[in-house]
């Protein structure tokens, strides 16, 4: 873990002292410093009871069951495939990719050796000596070149396209090294690397029936929608990893179902647990309720590009309307982290915290809604499932709205073909957004001009300059000047309103030790598996 | 009598096959009508409209949609129910997974509940009006009142969590002798027959009260015949009809329609893959699985309809 | 003689048992509830006016709170007027419907009977999952087309009840001589068959009356249902069921009023003072 040849990457120490080299005040420097460790202090403030755990030792042996809070015919063991949460968690049993994010997001290595960048633009990878896949081939750069040759693909289909496609060549250099050249300068292109999607397949692999990866764990079965189970994989790479021998992995949908599987000791793990379930998991005896602090949101989402919500008096009204106290005390039970209608949540290095915080503020909502002119025409909001939460929060500003005198019609739709058929294409809406990495990624996702998912239909020249600038920008106080500039124009003119950044709640039997926070999701950002072990 | 249910038998199967043919003529056209493909499912929220175009392109879902019915129907006739368009594994192998689990819960709550709801119907029907007939009404009723999926909760809530006396998941794997059968099967069939004894019991209830009352069971009652004589060997050849109608009804939602067992308890079952399927829009899973349930239903239906007619002298010597 | 055989007698006319008093005292008062229940709701059903959620009952909440600390009184008195007047109506619906269709299947007898019957096999092998989902898609959601989808869910099933009634009835003699008698086809179903299963026929729809009123938070499930706020009593129960662990009145309140309701429908059925209606009259 303590490879000296991480600093190439721009870890916050990196990035600080290269702050200091470039002459930056000594303290704009300790308030970098100041603001890496204060996110590790929260992360380790998380870990309330499992907390303690951190200082045992990793004992061998034993197997869990764990269940996740999804499970269909669609579950896949293909990385570029992965949409939902079990199977990142499932992948990342099976596979690893070229880098790994840890809990301050930054990224490690992991079968990289080196990565080495020219102007943040082409980026050399050499790979781990004595890397075996599971039927015993070696890791080679064919491989990589395959596996990330692939996400750019439309017939394979793989969501991470659009994040993909920057890598407009990708070639062996050698039998163990692999050069990407970009379209663009991007300096976070290790982090996109580490990225669920980016995990490395064997080369020419088609059939997903099983998975031949390099991971801690071999895939002993697996059947959509049913079940996996994984083996220890005895040639880790890892020394020691993993800990466990074996891991049956499954989803339970029904929030209550899998929370009484836990209390009742069918399984060891129960990821994405709801809030209100928390004070059954804390009264049991035995168990721990295991919180990560994340960018997840759900938010709402009001389209710019159509009468009659183009409408800044109506968009600002709505924002206002959002009790965001409220919302965390009553939907969340407090596990959540106020927003500010921008999507760089406070774990986040680039977030700003100089902006002021949007209250929830009726008389400035009545006074927006008055100008709008929108009167007494009820406006339709829909809300679904599918979009955690979503129904609740529309019942919230529903009763707000009543009381300014604007009538909100919820629509609650189904779950089903929610994505492809309301999001983004009704007047008022909802979606959930998960974390992601890096702002840069949220930002070029979401809110850039041409972004693929630009939930409001927002168009600004000045961010999207400001966006491609950051990218290249190297210098990290102007960066994250950059960024702080961009948050606040999305704050005030995009037509989206984020009231809170959600916390990934996980329950675990307090015998499972291990566990630490990685905000880019529950169960340590899905990577768990190599990770835990069991106290007998 | 034979040759009349010989030929029953025949004109049903032949309509039987029709009606397959129209319901998934009916169940392709609804798949199509529904928003979303397949493509669109798969990619879930990150199905961008270029993504989706290329996803279609490769998997052959830009042909028109009476090919791809006309093609499925080939397959399925030549005995090859076709792949899965998600994961791209046999629907064959899927459903066969499945199907066995989903024929044990349903035998296993069928010998549990069947005769108790002809007993609590017959016996609340001899001695109508009585203590015991109330009670017993009233209890049958609070039973299929409480929603499933409480009556599960509720029965993990106590037995799995709090006593630990049954496992929360009813996992099939595993499992040894008839006690460890027991385990796994108490709290789903018991939430099952929850469900379906009312329907069943008060069915028969009504149907023998009804028969009671008409004339012929008077003069029998007049005769001097013994009310159990009358019930048995009067009354209920007559009510037959609606009881096993019933009891085909509630059979036929056993197969196919305990999803909220099947998710609360974690049972791989065909409801779950059903509704799988439907929401991935995986039109080969849609139309098989379909085609199952039908099938099941019309057969349980021939067989009430078979019964009825058989125990009912009046129609059988139609 | 013994008991049953004083039992099977017909009870006389207009004379109700005592089960069947608490039963039409609860429809009563249900029906009372639809009337007049959202007007004497304390509280807005959607607003947030408790801070503790899935909280017990108390003097400001006399039926608790739920997940999100709205009252739970208010809420079930909104709520039982949907689950009441949309589960009535939709089993009316599908009760009347299926009758009429089983008595002219059971009359008509021949291909009438066979088309029919195959064609409503049909319907109910339609997955109601995916037929709910089309109705969605195609239609909306709104209240009546709601009731309209409860009902076509449930009317193949009375259908097969009705049929098997029907045509058992049919057999019998009285109706054969009212037929030679040259009675028309209306006559006999009207005069002859229904009266001598309306028995049955009630039993059937006090049941359907039940799966509707649980149906109900399935389909709203699927978008087609009451809109929030609003909640019928079944999403009442499923949206609270955390609350279950601890005994939440949120919880247990709206599951007890659905078996209230139902019960003293089915127990008002069980006792109504039946008339049999025949030759031997």
């Amino acid at each position: 873990m303590t490879d000296p040849r991480q600093r190439r990457l721009s870890g916050p120490v990196a990035e600080a002292a290269a702050l200091l080299r470039r002459g930056a005040t000594r303290r704009e420097a300790i308030a970098w410093f100041a603001g890496a460790g204060m996110a590790a202090a929260t992360a380790g403030g998380i870990l309330t009871r499992a907390g303690s755990a951190l200082a045992d030792t990793p004992k061998r042996g034993g197997h869990i069951r764990v269940a996740g809070f999804s499970s269909s015919t669609a579950d896949t063991v293909d990385p570029a495939k992965q949409t939902l949460s079990t199977d990142y968690a499932r992948c990342n049993m099976f596979y690893n990719g070229l880098t790994t994010l840890d809990g301050a997001l930054n990224p490690q290595l992991a079968l990289a050796e080196s990565i080495d960048n020219d102007k943040a633009t082409v980026w050399t990878i050499k790979l781990r000596q004595g890397v075996q896949f599971h039927d015993g081939k070696p890791l080679t750069s064919a491989d990589v070149v395959y596996s990330l040759t692939r996400l750019k693909d439309p017939k394979v289909g793989s969501s991470a396209r659009p994040l993909a496609a920057q890598m407009q060549d990708i070639k062996a250099t050698g039998p163990n090294e692999v050069q990407i050249t970009l379209g663009a300068p991007n300096a976070d292109l290790p982090v996109v690397l580490g990225t669920f999607h980016f995990l490395i397949i064997k080369d020419g692999t088609t059939d997903f029936k099983t998975a031949v990866g390099t991971g801690a764990f071999k895939c002993k079965e697996f059947t959509p929608g049913v079940r996996s189970v994984a083996v220890r994989n005895e040639n880790y790479w890892k020394p020691g990893q993993p800990y466990l021998d074996e891991i049956e992995f499954f989803g339970i949908p029904d929030d209550n179902a899998r929370v009484n599987a836990l209390l009742s000791g069918d399984i060891q793990l129960a990821g994405g647990i709801d809030p209100r379930s928390t004070r059954q998991v804390q009264a049991a005896d035995g168990f721990a309720v295991f919180e990560t602090k994340s960018g997840n949101y759900t938010d709402l989402v009001i389209r710019l590009d159509d009468a009659p919500t183009n409408n800044a008096d109506f968009v600002m009204a709505m924002k206002y309307l959002q009790d965001r106290e409220q919302m965390r005390t009553a939907i969340f039970r407090g596990y959540a982290v106020l927003g500010n209608d921008q999507p760089v949540d406070p774990t986040n290095r680039f977030y700003c915290a100089d902006i002021p915080q949007r209250a929830f503020d009726l008389d400035k909502a009545k006074f927006h809604f008055q100008k709008s002119g929108i009167g007494s025409t009820a406006v339709p909001v829909y809300a679904s499932s599918a979009a955690s939460s979503s129904p609740d929060m529309a019942v919230l500003m529903q009763d707000a709205a009543q009381k300014i005198g604007l009538t909100l019609d919820i629509k609650r739709v189904p779950a089903d073909g929610y994505w492809s058929n309301y999001w983004m294409k009704q007047p008022v809406g909802f979606g959930n957004i998960n974390p992601r990495p890096s702002a840069d990624i949220l930002f070029s996702l979401f809110f850039k001009s041409d972004a693929p998912w630009n939930e409001s239909g927002w168009k600004n020249e000045k961010f999207d300059q400001l966006l491609l600038a950051a990218r290249a920008e190297t210098d990290v106080a102007k960066r994250k000047q950059m960024y702080c500039d961009m948050q606040g124009l999305v704050r005030d003119q995009s037509g989206i309103g984020i009231p809170l950044f959600i916390s990934m709640l996980d329950a675990h039997a307090t015998s499972l030790k291990g566990l630490r926070p990685i905000p880019l999701g529950g169960m340590m950002g899905y990577n768990f598996a190599e990770n835990v072990w069991l106290e007998s | 009598m034979n040759s009349l249910v010989l030929r029953l038998i025949a004109t049903r199967v032949a309509v039987s096959l029709l009606t397959l043919l129209i319901v998934s003529a009916i169940v392709f056209g609804a798949t199509e009508l529904l928003p979303g493909d397949v493509a669109q499912a798969v990619l879930g929220q990150g199905a961008t409209p270029d993504a989706v175009t290329a996803l279609r392109q490769a998997m052959h879902l830009d042909q028109p949609a009476w090919l791809r019915y006309v093609s499925w129907l080939h397959g399925l006739l030549t005995g090859n129910p076709g792949l899965s368009l998600v994961n791209h594994l046999p629907v064959a192998g899927l459903i066969g997974g499945r199907l066995p689990n989903s024929l044990v819960l349903a035998a296993i709550t069928t010998a549990f509940s069947v005769p108790l709801a002809l007993a609590i119907g017959i016996t609340t029907a001899v001695w109508r009006g009585s203590l015991y007939d109330r009670i017993a009404s009233t209890l049958t009723v609070s039973a299929v009142s409480v929603p499933e999926f409480l009556v599960a909760t509720l029965a993990v809530l106590i037995f799995a969590v709090n006593l630990h006396w049954l496992p929360a998941l009813s996992s099939r794997s595993g499992v040894h002798g008839l006690f460890g059968l027991v385990r796994v099967y108490a709290m789903p069939v018991v939430t099952l027959s929850f469900v379906v004894i009312a329907q069943m019991a008060r069915m028969t209830r009504a149907a023998l009260v009804n028969t009671l009352g008409s004339s012929y069971v008077e003069m029998a009652l007049l005769k001097g015949a013994r009310p159990w004589r009358i019930v048995l060997r009067h009354a209920l050849p007559n009510a037959l009809g609606p009881i096993v109608n019933a009891v085909a009804l509630s059979l036929s939602f056993l197969l196919g329609g305990v999803i909220i067992v099947e998710t609360i308890f974690n049972y791989p079952g065909l409801a779950k893959l059903m509704v799988d399927a439907v929401a991935t829009r995986d039109m080969p899973l849609v139309q098989s699985c379909a085609m199952l349930f039908c099938l099941a239903y019309l057969l349980l239906v021939m067989l009430a309809d078979l019964a009825a007619i058989l125990s009912n002298p009046r129609l059988r010597y139609r | 003689m013994s008991v049953p055989l004083r039992a099977t007698l017909p009870p006389r006319r207009f004379r109700i048992s005592v089960t069947g008093a608490i039963g039409l005292a609860l429809v009563v008062f249900w029906l009372a509830v639809t009337a007049v229940g959202p007007m004497l709701a304390p509280y807005p059903p959607g607003r947030i006016v408790g801070t503790d959620v899935l909280g017990p009952m108390t003097h400001a909440f006399p039926l608790g709170t739920d997940y999100l600390g709205r009252d739970m009184l208010s809420r079930i008195l909104v709520g039982g007027r949907y689950t009441i007047s949309i589960a009535f109506v939709a089993t009316f619906l599908a009760c009347f419907s299926a009758c009429t269709l089983a008595l002219a299947a059971a009359v008509k007898g021949g291909w009438v009977d066979a088309v029919l019957s195959r064609l409503l096999d049909a319907l109910i092998s339609i997955p109601s999952l995916l037929f709910g989902l089309v109705v969605v898609a195609a239609l909306g959601s709104s209240i009546p087309i709601l009731v309209l989808t409860a009902a076509v869910i449930y009317m193949p099933g009375a259908y097969r009840t009705a049929r098997a009634l029907a045509v058992n009835v049919n057999a019998m003699d009285f109706v054969r001589v009212a037929q030679a008698r040259g009675e028309g086809a209306w006559y006999v179903m009207r005069a002859e068959i229904m009266p001598n299963m309306v028995l049955p026929v009630l039993t059937d729809f006090g049941l359907r009356f039940v799966f509707v009123v649980l149906l109900l938070s399935g389909l709203s499930f699927l978008g087609l249902g009451v809109q929030p706020p609003d909640a019928d009593l079944g999403s009442l129960v499923r949206e609270n069921l955390q609350g279950l662990v601890f005994g939440a009145p949120a919880v247990i309140m709206p599951a007890a009023a659905i078996a209230s309701i139902t019960i003293g429908v089915n127990l008002l059925i069980d006792n109504l003072p039946t008339r049999r209606v025949s030759r031997e009259r």
